[in-house]
């Protein structure tokens, strides 16, 4: 199978750690820059880099964009760059894109020149920093639609050494455990201790928590969020 | 005779976190916690007893504690290379 074809504009922070994450991930990934430092900085993790202006359609063209299956743009100064460098990805046909995102406005001009997903990982990251501040015990949520939400949710202590058959989650709490994660104290084979974490997907009614497990649970928000309050 | 006291003082400390290991290994926090902290009494210059400690805290889920016991560990041996990892892993790095 053909390898997936990556072109990152932008090699900021946040486009250099996309264009190197994605070259480990085994993909070909172009990188393009108009500042050659940091184009020499990505070089020894990426497919090829350019030194090059991403608003220049003859520079677009020669580097064949057009054959790209997702284009990742990472402009983080210019407001204007960045658009331009959108428009010209869709008109010359690379066929998914993604458009970091400077501020709201940004956004909504990204998608209307063409943009199939707009980032915003400023905004991201400080809904997330909000929700483990406010909720320490949940570890991650994601939302599957505005009312469901999947969470990692410490297990609470009373919850500790009894069944999920005892603790009857879903007539309880109107949650689904999907998984529980349990973290194992190991020697290693230089006698050192060391943690690794089993994940039993969908486990039976017969799964006893301990302690320091984490549930993986499917649900309403508010009845994730009743969950969490339990201790 | 002042050497063969040292000696059985470190005998002891490393039969501490021994048993402090075996009661973690065997999800015995508390009682685990009680021979690390014993283990650091005689010895509290030692980093893989805070090491241990934070395995503790951190199988626990007590992450501001398992953080506190790392950075103890790091700050004794700046070079211990799984400590770092479990920091970096916690911190979110």
């Amino acid at each position: 199978m053909k390898k997936k074809q990556f072109i990152v504009i932008g090699l900021g922070t946040f486009g250099f750690n996309v264009a190197k994450n994605l070259s480990e991930k085994n993909v070909e990934v172009l990188a393009i820059d108009k500042n050659e430092a940091r184009v020499n900085e990505i070089a020894p993790f990426v497919t090829k880099a350019v030194t090059a202006d991403a608003t220049n359609e003859k520079v677009l063209k020669t580097l064949g964009v057009s054959d790209f299956d997702i284009g990742i743009i990472a402009i983080g100064e210019s407001l204007e760059s960045s658009i331009l460098a959108t428009l010209l990805l869709k008109e010359l046909g690379t066929k998914t894109i993604i458009v970091k995102s400077i501020n709201a406005l940004h956004s909504k001009i990204a998608i209307k020149v063409g943009a199939d997903r707009v980032v915003y990982p400023e905004l991201e990251s400080a809904k997330k920093l909000v929700e483990s501040l406010i909720s320490p015990n949940i570890l991650e949520e994601i939302e599957l639609s505005p009312e469901y939400n999947i969470a990692e949710i410490i297990a609470p202590k009373k919850f500790v050494n009894k069944t999920l058959g005892d603790l009857n989650i879903r007539a309880n709490y109107k949650l689904n455990v999907i998984a529980l994660k349990h973290k194992i104290v190991y020697l290693t084979d230089t006698d050192e201790t060391d943690i690794k974490t089993e994940t039993n997907i969908s486990p039976d009614a017969n799964t006893e928590i301990m302690e320091g497990d984490i549930l993986v649970v499917i649900g309403k928000y508010e009845d994730i969020k009743k969950l969490q309050e339990v201790v | 005779m002042f050497k063969q006291k040292k000696k059985i003082t470190d005998q002891t400390e490393q039969e501490l976190i021994e048993m402090g290991k075996f009661y973690l290994i065997n999800n015995k926090f508390d009682e685990a916690i009680i021979e690390f902290k014993k283990a650091l009494e005689i010895s509290p210059g030692n980093a893989e007893i805070y090491y241990n400690l934070g395995l503790v805290y951190e199988t626990k889920n007590e992450l501001d504690m398992a953080k506190k016991m790392y950075e103890k560990a790091l700050s004794i041996n700046p070079e211990y290379k799984i400590v770092k990892q479990h920091l970096d892993k916690i911190v979110g790095l």
